[in-house]
């Protein structure tokens, strides 16, 4: 057994700050719990706020300070977000609240080729959910752990490719020299317990193996000794994995209210960042996701002063399902960019019910005419995500008489894949018998000296008269003569003639399409 | 140069003065014939006397050349169709820009072109850019925010086409928001693409200028037949316009019916004055 721990250090912070956005990365930034500073970051640490000082004394020291709540439920979202990233490698995943993160990845040495590629693997997994992360490794699952918190750097990829359950193993003797001097209250259940400890002046976990163990267990109950016998690997320890939820559904709270759409991208881009984690979890592709506006509740009474639903809903569909967080990125953007808020937004929700299952299509080496249609819908996702759901359409011929309604229009995104075949279009330009441009209305001419006259000139008719009857079956019935004529400025116009004539007083003559 | 320079570097330097774009795509002769044979950069447009104007033979691809017309629909489709038909036989996609009218699919049949390979991009629903946003008042909506307050939607639509360089060819009409802003946006965003793009511009004279390579003024000439004027093109000035025929719609007695009505009529030119090459 093969266990991989990772601490996250800076957990809470950093949870914290990613909703914050890019460009208040270098200010000073701090964690409150109980009116105490209770996390900073290096810039802050610089001017001299630490841990444990009250909010007045860091203000003080840092007047341009960002102070941010301690939620633990926030840093619970962010905890699992790297949980669900190290599931694309092992199924065996235990979270370790407050901020570690357990993997059993023996099984997967020989698939990713090594422990030094899957570290490598491992590492740019967890690098988009932007946590600095302390990694160990060990034969035994609270070794890693304890392993893992006394590290600064991450540690080399070692010779460990394969270790036995035996305790006589090189690896096991390692780990317990590792183990031996690492500070002992880190196995301590609570504060009594630590200040006990202290009192006693065992200050690390050989002199706490040093002891008899019955009058640990009388000082400190079972809980102490067992924990250090699962650390040693004589006693099993066995972890409850998790397992990636069926539906996604994840919450950010923003720091300052949000009245324009800019604010609310960078909480927008944290949770895609999960969304993509958990996709990957579930060895799935996203296609379709909704984001949540939470309002501020008061502001959405409507005119007869009842208070609204205060929860907007953004739903985005794609063309295509895609596991690429910045592709996502874009779309939400451009989305966000023509939506108009109808109140200010104090947080974002993102909701995924239905992934892609299967694992994605084969990626190509060289340019080929599949990776450009890709390449085309993804464009078309960007501009209709600007321009709205019906803007990028693409046509289609429909066999119908009515030139109105010969041409099918389907937006691009949600038509089936295989409408990119057309029609076997001729070769040689026979005769042209349909206008290029057709008026979406048609429009009535005046008639003088039994002709149609446009912008006050005479239209001369030269081709036709071709008589188009069509439509009683769907209660839209055309009985037009078509004429080819020509506008005496020279261009090609396509004009019809009702049938049978309308009244007197009544236009007779219409416009319907250029010769382009 | 050196008096002991060898024949071959002598000849290599006469080559390259009869040809200066061997040396940099940015050189061009003035004067000269500018017919050649058809390189790498230029699609045949399916008129010979077209291909004789044109510099290098054909249309240019990865720049913005634009169709100067009195109004939509004297011939410009069927001016661009044979090289746009190709395109999108070969399976590359046409992209048009917020056209005039609605464009009929079974036209494009007639002409040898797919529709399906046909993709409209209408950026007219889209609300115009209205600058910074502002805040919000309790019970007032709050403005959506612009990331480039003024740039309108279809000049943003059409440089997100070029610069992503997925589509086969690029028509837009850009209407109104024909600035010279937008225009040299779009030809910063064009080398990105790898096919042709037009701007069709309806407008009364040629006289406004325009940084763009290439530059057609369009008329109807009667019957199936085009004016088409050169503006400005890398080359020498041309002198006459020039009558094209193109796919026809009339048959030979109606064809006839429209000569006689256009006879001894023509049309004022687009152009007032002659173009000089470096007129920009």
């Amino acid at each position: 057994m093969l266990w991989v721990a990772l601490h996250l250090p800076a957990l809470s912070l950093e949870a914290f700050s990613a909703l914050l956005g890019p460009d208040k990365a270098a200010q000073p930034t701090a964690l409150v719990a109980q009116h105490r500073i209770e996390a900073v970051n290096p810039v802050a640490a610089a001017l001299g706020v630490a841990p444990g000082m009250k909010r007045a004394t860091a203000l003080a020291l840092a007047p341009d300070l960002l102070l941010g709540v301690a939620d633990p439920l926030r840093d619970a979202e962010a905890l699992q977000a790297v949980a669900h990233a190290l599931l694309a490698f092992t199924p065996t995943v235990v979270p370790v609240p407050p901020c570690g993160l357990l993997a059993e990845v023996q099984a997967s040495l020989r698939c990713f080729g090594g422990a030094a590629r899957l570290w490598s693997r491992m590492a740019d997994a967890v690098v988009p959910l932007g946590h600095c992360v302390q990694r160990a490794h060990a034969p035994t699952a609270l070794g890693a752990l304890l392993l893992a918190r006394a590290r600064d750097e991450p540690e080399p990829p070692s010779h460990l490719t394969r270790s036995a359950l035996c305790s006589s193993d090189p690896a096991w003797a390692a780990l317990h020299q590792h183990l031996l001097g690492l500070p002992a209250v880190w196995l301590a259940a609570d504060e009594a317990a630590c200040a006990q400890l202290e009192a006693m002046g065992l200050r690390t976990l050989g002199d706490l193996r040093r002891q008899p163990r019955a009058g640990l267990a009388r000082r400190f109950g079972p809980g102490l000794l067992l924990a250090l016998d699962r650390a040693w690997g004589t006693v099993p320890d066995p972890l409850e994995p998790i397992a990636p939820p069926l539906r996604f559904h994840s919450h950010a709270e923003l720091w300052a209210r949000a009245d324009d759409t800019d604010a609310l991208l960078a909480g927008a881009q944290v949770l895609l960042a999960r969304l993509v984690a958990w996709a990957q979890a579930r060895h799935a592709r996203v296609q379709s996701f909704a984001l949540l506006l939470h309002h501020e509740s008061r502001l959405r009474a409507n005119a007869q002063g009842e208070a609204g639903a205060h929860v907007s809903r953004l739903d985005i569909v794609l063309a295509e399902p895609t596991g690429d967080a910045r592709h996502l990125h874009a779309v939400l953007r451009e989305r966000l960019a023509r939506e108009l808020l109808a109140a200010p937004v104090l947080s974002l929700g993102l909701v995924c019910d239905t992934p892609v299952l299967g694992p994605p299509p084969d990626g190509e080496l060289f340019p080929s005419l599949a990776g450009q249609r890709e390449g085309l819908l993804r464009l078309a996702e960007r501009l209709q995500a600007r321009l709205g759901a019906d803007a990028v359409q693409r046509l289609a011929v429909q066999a119908d008489h009515r030139p109105e309604r010969a041409t099918l229009r389907q937006a691009i995104v949600g038509s089936p894949p295989d409408a990119m075949a057309g029609t076997a279009p001729q070769s040689a330009p026979q005769r042209l018998t349909r206008p290029a441009w057709l008026l979406p209305e048609p429009r009535p001419l005046p008639e003088r000296q039994a002709r149609p006259w446009l912008d006050g000139q005479p239209l001369h008719l030269l081709a036709g008269p071709e008589r188009i009857e069509s439509g009683w079956w769907d209660g839209d019935l055309v009985c037009r003569d078509y004429f080819i004529a020509q506008a005496p400025a020279g261009p090609l116009l396509w004009v019809y003639r009702l049938r049978p004539a309308p009244p007197q007083g009544e236009p007779g003559w219409f416009l319907h399409g250029r010769f382009g | 140069m050196t008096p002991n320079a060898t024949p071959v570097c002598e000849s290599r330097r006469a080559a390259l003065l009869c040809e200066p774009s061997g040396l940099h795509p940015g050189l061009w002769r003035a004067a000269g014939q500018p017919v050649g044979p058809a390189g790498a950069g230029v699609l045949p447009s399916g008129f010979a006397a077209l291909d004789a104007e044109l510099p290098g033979g054909g249309w240019p691809v990865r720049v913005l050349s634009e169709l100067l017309l009195p109004e939509p629909g004297v011939g410009e489709i069927r001016l661009l169709a044979p090289m746009l038909a190709r395109l999108a036989r070969a399976g590359r996609s046409v992209m048009l820009f917020d056209p005039p009218a609605e464009v009929n699919a079974v036209a494009l049949a007639e002409l040898g072109w797919p529709a399906g390979q046909c993709i409209v991009v209408r950026s007219a629903a889209a609300p115009a850019a209205s600058g910074p946003p502002r805040t919000s008042a309790p019970q007032r909506p709050v403005p959506a925010s612009r990331r480039a307050p003024g740039a309108p939607a279809s000049t943003w639509a059409v440089e997100q086409a070029l610069r992503s360089g997925q589509a086969g060819a690029v028509l837009a009409w850009p209407g109104r928001a024909a600035r010279p802003e937008a225009l040299r946006r779009l030809q910063l965003a064009a080398p990105a693409h790898e096919g042709p793009a037009f701007r069709l511009r309806v407008v009364a004279s040629a006289r406004q200028p325009s940084p763009a390579p290439l530059r057609l003024a369009l008329q109807p000439a009667g019957g199936d037949e085009l004016w088409l004027q050169v503006v400005k093109r890398r080359g020498p000035a041309m002198s006459q316009p020039l009558r094209l025929a193109l796919a026809p719609v009339l048959s030979e007695r109606a064809l006839a019916k429209a000569r006689a009505l256009q006879a001894g009529w023509r049309p004022a030119s687009l152009v007032d004055a002659p173009s000089r090459p470096f007129a920009a």
